[in-house]
């Protein structure tokens, strides 16, 4: 096995990456590895350093209200893997509160049937998600990853 | 497990005042949070045995601890920012 190859599962074994974004970089690697064997004939090992260093980092929350409000949060993805991470060890009594508040206020989510390969996906699916949101009153809201 | 926030950046900006920035020196509240986080991890650690005893399906309170506190460590890079015709605020995670 590689060092880069190596990296990139140590990375997702500690959490770094998705399983899914360990996909595209070993994919990534090996095209990489592949082009670079065909234009010199030799096997020339590939950095993932950029490919991992174009993977999203945070998520960004940017409202502007027509008040002249504006709110802008930028969170780490790993908090936010993290967080939800923690939704699954709550426990039950406190999740069915939870559950129970956030219907009460349109949301209903139910956190007890998270499961964390769920929690890989939708991180995973964060990258190409961007949320825009042009209200009447004039307010926007934008979600993204970058 | 990333290395817990060292210092809050909170940076409050208003028209014909001075402007103000404070550096928060949360790792002076390590210490307090290792002797907390210790006897938490403690008592995580009775519910958790007793509850396993009693057969209870949840037991996971010590786990919930330590992957509390992981996600504390997480909050590294964080920026919230606030503004308005009369107040900015930007507060970072460092």
């Amino acid at each position: 096995m590689s060092a880069d190859r190596s990296r990139i599962l140590d990375l997702l074994a500690g959490g770094k990456i998705t399983a899914e974004e360990a996909e595209r970089l070993l994919d990534a690697l090996d095209a990489h590895a592949g082009a670079a064997t065909a234009a010199s004939g030799s096997a020339i090992k590939g950095d993932p350093e950029p490919l991992i260093a174009a993977l999203p980092k945070y998520l960004y929350v940017k409202v502007l209200a027509a008040n002249g409000d504006n709110v802008d949060v930028k969170i780490p993805i790993v908090l936010v893997r993290s967080g939800l991470k923690l939704t699954s060890l709550i426990p039950p009594l406190a999740m069915d509160k939870i559950n129970d508040t956030m219907a009460e206020h349109g949301m209903s989510v139910d956190f007890n049937n998270f499961k964390p390969e769920d929690i890989d996906e939708l991180i995973g699916g964060l990258r190409d998600m961007e949320v825009n949101v042009d209200a009447k009153n004039g307010d926007t809201v934008r979600v993204y990853c970058a | 497990m990333n290395v817990p926030p060292l210092v809050l950046d909170l940076r409050v900006v208003r028209p014909e005042r001075r402007p103000v920035r404070l550096w928060l020196p949360l790792f002076l509240l390590w210490p307090l949070a290792l002797v907390l986080g210790a006897v938490a991890l403690l008592l995580t650690l009775v519910a958790d045995g007793v509850l396993l005893v009693l057969g209870r399906r949840y037991h996971h309170y010590t786990v919930l601890l330590v992957r509390s506190f992981e996600t504390l460590g997480e909050t590294r890079g964080m920026v919230i920012r606030f503004s308005n015709e009369k107040t900015a605020v930007d507060m970072t995670v460092q």
